[in-house]
């Protein structure tokens, strides 16, 4: 899995491209703690180029965004396939992040 | 750590006497299955999506709760879903609880007493020799519940299983029950295993409620 990462202004963004397994979620782990480490204090992850999520990277964003509550930031996800909104749907994830339609959507509530 | 099959044993035994709360068998049951599903995934042995549960990695955990388990999953030669799972690994809630009880003998948490009532049936009562275990499991459940914080993983587990159960009734008030009904409903829905549990438990109470009043 790649993870593609840009600032965008006060925003950090990270996008994962592929799969986000057990067989990645702990170095995607490591990219969203190294980023609140840094003093990232408003995390953005775009889902546009993830195809597959599954118990583990949900367990890893809960975490991420746990972290970043208890520490007075903010996340949120955006471009979500209609297959991973389903996930986030049935698991009731989307009742605890913010998610936008896209990027520019995403960037300009947070912003 | 404790695994989950030993918090739910001592959220399980009551806390006056040592004897187990009265709750159906099938719900234990499954609860129990739920509760070594969940370690083997929180271990990463399993993972999970909407339709099927994966084995990640056979290697053995050293937990004898779990490997058995961990061992059916590795040698089954067919993906499942992980509805399939809980009701294949409740057939051994019996073990599973015995060595989850035992374990918590051992590390001096619960004492075993055997009583006999008609001087003929045997009956075992597990009294609560150190209450700190359990006192920080109803802590970390209290502190969900009467917050809008996003729960730890391991705190969701824990709420998937008490609500499979329905020991809700008896660790909360009716009034608190009431005030924390949403938030359990929100919480419970966050693990796909803790969904599996619920819905086999769901399907075994409708069985039976449709044995017991027919639709003709």
């Amino acid at each position: 899995m790649e993870i593609g990462e840009s600032k965008e202004g006060a925003v950090f963004v990270l996008a994962p491209t592929g799969r986000l397994d057990s067989a990645n979620a702990r170095s995607f782990e490591e990219r969203v703690l190294a980023a609140l480490e840094q003093g990232e204090s408003a995390l953005l992850i775009d889902f546009g180029n993830l195809d597959y999520i599954s118990s583990a990277g949900l367990r890893v964003l809960l975490m991420g965004a746990k972290r970043l509550q208890q520490s007075g930031g903010t996340i949120a996800l955006c471009t979500l396939s209609p297959s991973i909104r389903e996930v986030f749907e049935i698991s009731g994830f989307l009742t605890i992040f913010a998610v936008h339609d896209d990027r520019a959507a995403a960037l300009a509530a947070m912003g | 750590m404790l695994s989950f099959a030993e918090e739910m044993m001592l959220l399980l035994l009551d806390d006056q006497d040592g004897s187990f709360l009265p709750i159906p068998e099938w719900s234990m049951q499954c609860a129990l299955a739920g509760a070594v599903l969940m370690d083997l995934a929180l271990a990463d042995r399993i993972d999970t999506d909407l339709e099927s549960l994966m084995l990640v990695d056979g290697k053995p955990t050293g937990n004898p709760l779990l490997d058995p388990t961990l061992e059916r999953v590795a040698a089954s030669k067919e993906v499942h879903g992980a509805r399939y799972w809980v009701e294949n690994t409740a057939a051994y809630a019996d073990d599973i609880r015995d060595g989850a009880l035992d374990r918590l003998v051992e590390a001096g948490v619960l004492n075993r007493e055997e009583d006999r009532f008609l001087w003929v049936f045997r009956s075992r009562r597990y009294p609560t020799v150190d209450g700190r275990a359990e006192r920080e499991v109803k802590l970390r459940i209290m502190g969900v519940l009467l917050s809008d914080e996003i729960p730890d993983p391991r705190d969701i587990v824990i709420i998937c299983l008490c609500d499979s159960c329905g020991i809700f009734n008896e660790l909360l008030s009716p009034r608190e029950l009431e005030r924390a009904r949403a938030r359990i409903d929100q919480v419970r829905k966050m693990d796909l295993i803790g969904q599996a549990v619920a819905k086999s438990v769901w399907e075994i109470q409708a069985s039976l409620a449709m044995a017991a009043h027919p639709v003709y």
